[in-house]
């Protein structure tokens, strides 16, 4: 893949860099902050961004607005914005897109090589990523502590791994069970909650980042 | 509230604001009986503390000195402007037959009332002057009297070096984060990055496919981790000197001594400190020596530069002195401008005398505890 990247720490830069060229994907364009990202993903039409949530001028969320906007712009194009910090605020405004492709990790999510690149491929495969750390965190300070409480220790971690963005098969794979008892839990799952069943892994890494932050 | 223990002695003490319960408890922690109590009357308390406030005082004395002021300035009044006036027309009143205001003199005839002109000139003279010093004189009295006192000016001084003392350690703190996060944490993450990429391809080996390991590209990244360690290492070491330098344990003698050496320019060293002051003096000591030479190497084109360090009881004098071209002033975000800003926080003082062209001598003067 063509791929642009955002990151003002100029080692990170480099680090991620060597990754993704290892892994056999072009980087065509590393920049240090929002406008020359923008002009990047202008100028060479990229596959996939990653940006830096923080960035110069100002140090607050100008990359993510920047990913935001690229996103509207082009949809086609696979974002995955890291924060150095859990900001669920950022992850429901960027996930907040009609469809998937894109995600949202923690910055030191990077340094496990494996799970960064699960997330990128992910993402480019159309679907969505939400850190775990952040949705433990979200799980851990919803108010819904009573309707939580109602779902067996088998259906929270299908919960989480949805939360995730992971799909069906992955989540299958990941607690060793066969895809339709996930699909049994999941509906399960949706029915205590009190939500509508959701029609695609995006829609529902929504429904629950909705549910769990109100 | 100290009261004697088991002393067979009568009180009379007033302890007000405190329900009588509290009253018999605290007595009775103290080991004393109470043989009575006695409510105080309420309105007798007030008029008794009324007399006994200094403020009141200083209003009463205050509107009791401006009484015969007021009276005085009011006599300047009447008989310096208005008398002044009235002779100063003198020749009109008497034309017209007003001659008996004021006192007349028998005047009789109009070219002899020219003669009082002057006085009323004198008279007007003398009652600007008297209205002038009857306002200064009002003046004066309320300033010495209803004027802040030196200790609310001290206290207000305090406030504000407090304020900046807080602020000034707020700052340092968000540079402190700063620095780790964007300079030792990003460091960690590419590290993580390099290692655990490495470690990929050693496991690959492993694998099904059971490629030969590129030993070559594994050794080039665990190599570059090192090397990124080394830099984190040294880094952090900066950073903490910053905070802290380590040379200051042994003295801020030895730590100038360092200081001096280290300077681009070469530094005499005049040393005489028999006492160590406070730490957070000699950190600010420190600091300042270190700001100072390298203003010296970096802007001064100095050839020769001289580090004093004398402390006296209460004072600690650091001294700076440079051939150099001179013109050295505080910019905005410089770090004189910073220098100054925390040396004013423990009440120190700063004085620069650059003229261009030089010499140049700084002066820092710190207390000797914060």
């Amino acid at each position: 893949m063509r791929i642009i990247i955002a990151e003002d720490a100029a080692v990170i830069r480099a680090g991620l860099t060597e990754i993704l060229t290892d892994r056999g994907h072009d980087i065509v364009a590393a920049v240090g902050d929002a406008v020359a990202l923008r002009a990047a993903v202008a100028e060479h039409k990229p596959d996939f961004a990653i940006v830096d949530v923080r960035m110069p001028p100002d140090h607050t969320d100008e990359g993510l607005r920047a990913a935001i906007a690229i996103r509207r712009g082009n949809p086609e194009i696979g974002i995955l914005v890291f924060s150095q910090y859990v900001e669920t605020r950022y992850a429901a405004d960027l996930l907040s897109m009609r469809s998937g492709g894109v995600g949202y990790l923690l910055k030191d999510r990077v340094a496990n090589v494996a799970e960064f690149t699960d997330a990128i491929a992910r993402i480019a495969a159309g679907g969505t990523v939400l850190d775990p750390e952040v949705v433990t965190g979200l799980l851990a300070a919803s108010r819904h502590t009573d309707t939580l409480g109602t779902l067996t220790a088998r259906e929270h971690d299908v919960l989480a791994l949805m939360a995730e963005g992971r799909s069906n098969s992955a989540i299958a794979e990941h607690l060793h069970v066969s895809e339709r008892a996930v699909e049994k839990h999941i509906s399960n799952i949706f029915s205590k909650l009190g939500l509508p069943p959701s029609d695609s892994d995006h829609r529902r890494v929504l429904a629950v980042l909705a549910y769990l932050r109100t | 509230m100290t009261l004697l223990r088991g002393a067979q002695q009568k009180f009379n003490v007033r302890v007000r604001e405190l329900p009588q319960e509290k009253v018999a408890e605290l007595a009775a922690a103290e080991g004393i009986t109470i043989s009575g109590m006695r409510p105080e009357n309420a309105k007798l308390t007030w008029y008794v503390s009324r007399l006994g406030d200094p403020v009141a005082w200083r209003v009463r004395g205050y509107f009791g000195l401006k009484l015969p002021l007021v009276v005085t300035g009011l006599a300047g009044v009447v008989a310096g402007w208005l008398g002044g006036l009235f002779y100063l027309t003198y020749p009109a009143w008497w034309a017209l037959g007003f001659y008996w205001l004021f006192g007349g003199f028998g005047i009789r005839s109009l070219g002899l009332s020219f003669a009082l002109v002057p006085v009323g000139v004198a008279l007007l003279y003398a009652g600007s002057w008297l209205t002038h010093n009857v306002t200064e004189g009002d003046r004066w009295l309320m300033r010495g009297l209803l004027g802040p006192r030196t200790s609310e000016e001290r206290v207000r001084a305090l406030r504000e070096s407090r304020a900046r003392a807080v602020d000034d350690s707020a700052a340092r703190l968000r540079t402190i984060e700063r620095d780790l996060h964007d300079g030792t944490q990003a460091q960690l993450v590419a590290l993580a990055m390099k290692l655990g990429l490495a470690m990929e391809k050693l496991a690959d080996a492993g694998s099904v496919d059971a490629r030969p390991v590129d030993l070559v590209r594994v050794t080039q990244l665990v190599g570059d981790a090192h090397r990124g360690v080394l830099e984190a290492i040294g880094d952090l070491r900066t950073l903490a000197r910053g905070i802290h330098p380590p040379v200051l344990d042994k003295g801020l003698t030895e730590a100038l001594t360092v200081l001096a050496e280290r300077s681009a320019v070469p530094v005499e060293l005049v040393t005489d400190i028999q006492e160590r002051p406070s730490d957070a003096i000699e950190t600010i000591a420190y600091f300042s020596a270190a700001e100072l030479l390298t203003n010296v190497a970096k802007h001064s084109g100095a050839r020769h530069a001289t580090l004093e360090a004398v402390h006296v009881p209460g004072l600690l004098r650091i001294r700076v002195t440079d051939d150099g071209t001179g013109g050295a002033r505080p910019v905005a975000s410089g770090g004189l401008r910073g220098l100054a800003e925390r040396i004013r926080t423990v009440d120190g003082r700063l004085e620069i005398d650059s003229p261009h062209g030089g010499p140049t001598t700084v002066t820092v003067e710190l207390p000797s505890h914060a």
